[in-house]
């Protein structure tokens, strides 16, 4: 039973006043964030609501989900976001009901998940998300737009897009991704900062597997201003490799609280580079629905190097894989394998 | 794409709320387009660990505008080539703390900047002060640097001025772009006066059913916030940062804006107190004040409620 009804707060654009203004504007889309009320949800929402995510003529309506205990907390996140005058949003649903949360919705960044608790084996946490993400498959299934885009953050973010995938029946599998740009993202920076060059200059990179201690950060194609990159191996498997696995740590214990605001960066560059592209002669990491690339196994969430063109991303055949790499795939592989194993109950 | 020029800019507070949440949309190229943005983070030395947590996050999100970052304690270091100062920092108010007390703390802070700034600073660098009592702390830091163009130190009212105009909108159900000229008056305080007089609603001016409830709305809509959350009101602050900075730099020739300036005794009110005013800006970080609207006598008692608590204001934190 539902304590807080959802609450909706429209402010309703005519087309009239859009010609009046002379703004090209889209018609609206519906963008679904869970875990609304949380940090990473503070730091996602308002610059989805700028514009930032789908670019300056794109009105959206957004559909903040959390749990009921977090519905006060919400409904002060939707009146900061009136606070903000945001021009193109049209609407804000905050809701703790998942049927009108996911109500033809075209976007869908799911960063609501259980935390890992003190003493969870990271068995408890693979089956009590197991439950939440069965669930959310359902609502998504039900009531999502049929071309709706889905990127799962929470964690453990690859297993549990593939126990939601599990429930879709209606939308297309390839719809239902999870989100390792924020490896991808770390290692660009570590990269250029070794190669005394700046972020944007590092190509060609890639991020394989598990968004876990167990991710494969792929560089031997590497691109620093166009020319081919090589950093010595030593580092490559001393520094590099550790410090993006422990780079969450790491700000955890500067900041004393987990990084929000590059976590939620990283998910909305993800949907950002699905609807806009990669660009000429670049890919991106996206955890995909595995079609056997690489040795992978088929239907496992996998991130690989992408390219995205037309909102269609398409695998990067043909990497050269060293026995050092796939050391690391294998690796990877068998972990998502267990995490499989262990929600098989859940799986039909 | 190639990026042309760069701009160095200064947060104070950097370890702070609100500077988490402005950083991201400083370095999204919504303010200046695509211009580099050379970073300079001041925190207290407290805060040393947590600004290095803020920097590896910045890092971590590969901004393409990204340029270089400097993190530090000592303004008369960080101060240094800046062409913009966004004043994030002050000593928040303690349970038990007097309003005097609060002030006079501030105004200490802000007359170290402004002596750091005299010293140390480009001349021509901007100022954005936030940190509250922002009016207050605006003219202290004005006070101690001198050489600085008045007209270059202006304090934060954009965030009364965008829930107003969300409020407005809401009540009318109108669009947000239908809107022009509602001011916010004087004092970022409960003593603001969020006014419609001048503003209007698809061309057509407007009265609202019930104007004291409105105004006592937005007034206090900083403590809605704080009971709604359990925390302040941090992104919409940060947006209304962004949004201040970016009409003072590129101008607007759509609407007034509100920002709260040095006043030059426009409508009657006390030069040199900074008091937040209807603005038109121009482009490239020019503005004049609009100083000839007729104004109502219920708008002239309200704007001398809101000067009178900038007089009090200015006397307490003066006395240190």
């Amino acid at each position: 039973m539902q304590k807080f009804l959802q609450k909706v707060i429209t402010n309703n654009l005519t087309r009239a006043s859009m010609a009046h203004f002379g703004q090209s504007l889209k018609p609206p889309v519906r963008v679904a964030i869970t875990g609304a009320a949380g940090q990473i949800g503070y730091s996602l929402i308002f610059r989805v609501a700028s514009g930032e995510m789908l670019g300056p003529n794109q009105p959206v309506i957004l559909h903040l989900i959390d749990l009921p205990f977090a519905m006060t907390a919400l409904n002060g996140v939707a009146m900061e976001i009136q606070d903000c005058a945001f021009p193109l949003v049209q609407g804000i649903v905050a809701t703790d009901n998942q049927t009108v949360g996911f109500k033809d919705v075209n976007y869908a960044l799911l960063v609501g998940a259980k935390p890992r608790g003190p003493g969870m084996e990271r068995g408890d946490l693979l089956k009590d998300n197991g439950k939440i993400f069965t669930e959310t498959g359902k609502y998504v299934n039900d009531h999502a737009s049929r071309d709706i885009k889905v990127v799962v953050v929470g964690n453990p973010c690859n297993t549990n897009c593939l126990i939601l995938a599990n429930q879709i029946k209606d939308i297309p599998k390839e719809n239902f991704t999870a989100m390792t740009r924020l490896d991808h993202n770390r290692a660009q920076h570590q990269l250029a900062d070794k190669l005394g060059v700046h972020s944007s200059d590092i190509r060609k990179i890639a991020i394989f597997g598990n968004h876990s201690p167990t991710m494969v950060p792929y560089i031997d194609q590497m691109t620093a201003k166009n020319h081919k990159a090589t950093v010595d191996q030593q580092w490559v498997t001393q520094t590099f490799i550790p410090t993006v696995q422990q780079r969450g740590a790491e700000i955890i214990k500067a900041r004393k609280l987990s990084s929000a605001a590059s976590a939620g960066n990283a998910a909305m560059n993800h949907i950002t580079t699905w609807v806009n592209g990669t660009p000429e002669g670049d890919y991106t990491s996206m955890a995909i629905p595995s079609d056997g690339s690489y040795g992978v196994p088929k239907g496992l969430i996998f991130s690989f190097p992408v390219t995205v063109k037309n909102g269609k991303y398409s695998i990067v055949q043909g990497l050269p894989i060293s026995p050092f790499y796939q050391g690391l795939l294998d690796k990877t592989i068998k972990e998502l394998v267990d995490e499989r194993n262990a929600v098989d109950h859940l799986l039909k | 794409m190639e990026v042309q020029q760069s701009l160095t800019v200064c947060v104070t507070g950097a370890a702070g709320q609100i500077a988490y949440s402005f950083i991201p949309l400083l370095l999204s190229g919504q303010v200046f387009g695509q211009v580099k943005i050379n970073l300079r983070l001041l925190d207290i030395p407290k805060m040393e660990t947590a600004l290095k947590g803020v920097v590896m996050e910045i890092e971590d999100c590969a901004y393409p505008l990204i340029g270089d970052i400097q993190t530090g304690s000592n303004p008369k270091e960080l101060f240094q080539n800046c062409d913009l100062i966004v004043f994030l920092g002050g000593f928040p108010r303690l349970p038990g703390m007097e309003r005097k007390d609060l002030l006079q703390k501030n105004a200490n802070i802000f007359k170290e900047q402004g002596e750091a700034l005299q010293e140390v600073g480009k001349e021509d660098v901007k100022c954005v002060v936030v940190a509250n009592p922002a009016n207050t702390n605006c003219l202290i830091l004005s006070r101690y640097a001198t050489k600085i163009p008045r007209q270059n130190f202006t304090c934060l009212t954009r965030l009364d001025q965008n829930r107003a105009y969300a409020q407005v909108a809401l009540t009318l159900n109108k669009p947000l772009n239908s809107l022009k000229n509602i001011i916010i008056w004087g004092n970022h305080s409960t003593t603001q006066y969020p006014s419609i007089e001048h503003a209007t609603v698809e061309g057509q001016s407007f009265v609202l059913p019930d104007q004291g409830q409105f105004i006592e709305r937005i007034q206090k809509r900083g403590a809605e916030v704080l009971n709604a959350r359990g925390n302040s009101s941090v992104f919409s602050a940060a947006n209304a940062v962004k949004d201040h900075i970016k009409d003072w730099y590129n101008g607007r020739e759509d609407t007034l804006l509100s920002l709260g300036v040095l006043s030059n005794g426009e409508y009657g009110v006390q030069s040199g107190l900074c008091f937040s005013y209807p603005i038109r800006c121009l482009g490239a970080f020019k503005y004049e004040i609009v100083g000839n609207l007729q104004l109502s006598d219920f708008s002239k008692q309200k704007l001398k409620v809101t000067e009178e608590e900038l007089i009090q204001e200015q006397g307490l934190a003066e006395s240190i």
